[in-house]
């Protein structure tokens, strides 16, 4: 038995919950979160990004492009989406793999982790059912 | 590699965090939680609290690093000198296998 933590921006939501019905886990919490990530030291990666993200913005904020940097290199915290999903160990990597193509952008950065840790048993309240049968 | 989850009061939340970043794990995950501990929550005259606000803090590192880590969260986190009930806790769980989502490599 595993729990797969999956931490993911908030607009792919939707298409994480699909990709998890596709590989077979339908159950899942999410939680909201803040959160961030190694600090981007190549500022290149996240120079498209940042030229997109300020032509959108209004141009009055002399704050705006501060922010805008700063979200992307990671040194603020930004709002994210954390799933915890139960499975099966023979079902981790299929879920694993449903999770990285449903979030992959081409934003290079910010895309997200994905945890996989060991649990030592799970009891389902209905039934007292334990371990694998009860998920 | 190991997942360490500490609850520490949110008002030290960014001095933590900070610290982390400057001892070089900058990477964390960060749910403002409720909960009591052993003190069974706070009581004044007849009401009880035992929904105290906490946040918890979540990081993945390496194995080696758990010292460094625990001591910048115990140092930072405590209260005074010789720290304070509702200082808050850290676990420590196996973490088996990361995966970023971006490069889909497994990995820190």
């Amino acid at each position: 038995m595993k729990e797969i933590i999956a931490i993911v921006r908030i607009n792919k939501v939707g298409a994480t919950k699909k990709a998890l019905v596709q590989a077979g886990a339908a159950g899942f919490t999410a939680l909201k979160v803040m959160g961030r990530g190694r600090l981007v030291e190549d500022k290149a990666v996240i120079a498209e990004r940042r030229a997109t993200l300020l032509a959108l913005a209004q141009k009055d904020d002399y704050n705006t492009e501060k922010l805008i940097t700063e979200f992307l290199d990671g040194t603020r915290l930004f709002p994210r989406r954390m799933f915890t999903v139960l499975a099966h160990d023979e079902d981790v990597s299929k879920i694993v793999k449903a999770i990285i193509e449903a979030n992959r952008t081409d934003y290079n950065v910010g895309d997200g982790k994905i945890f996989v840790l060991p649990v030592l048993d799970a009891v389902r309240v209905r039934t007292k059912e334990c371990g694998d049968a009860a998920i | 590699m190991i997942m360490v989850r500490a609850i520490v009061r949110p008002d030290k939340k960014e001095v933590v965090l900070d610290e982390l970043s400057n001892a070089g794990f900058h990477a964390a995950t960060v749910v403002d939680v409720v909960g009591r501990g052993k003190q069974k929550g706070i009581k004044f005259g007849d009401i009880i609290y035992d929904e105290i606000p906490k946040s918890l803090i979540m990081l993945v590192i390496h194995d080696e690093d758990k010292d460094d880590v625990l001591d910048v969260i115990i140092r930072h986190a405590k209260t005074g000198e010789k720290g304070a009930f509702g200082d808050g806790k850290i676990f420590i769980s196996a973490t088996d296998e990361v995966y970023t989502v971006s490069s889909g490599a497994a990995g820190l």
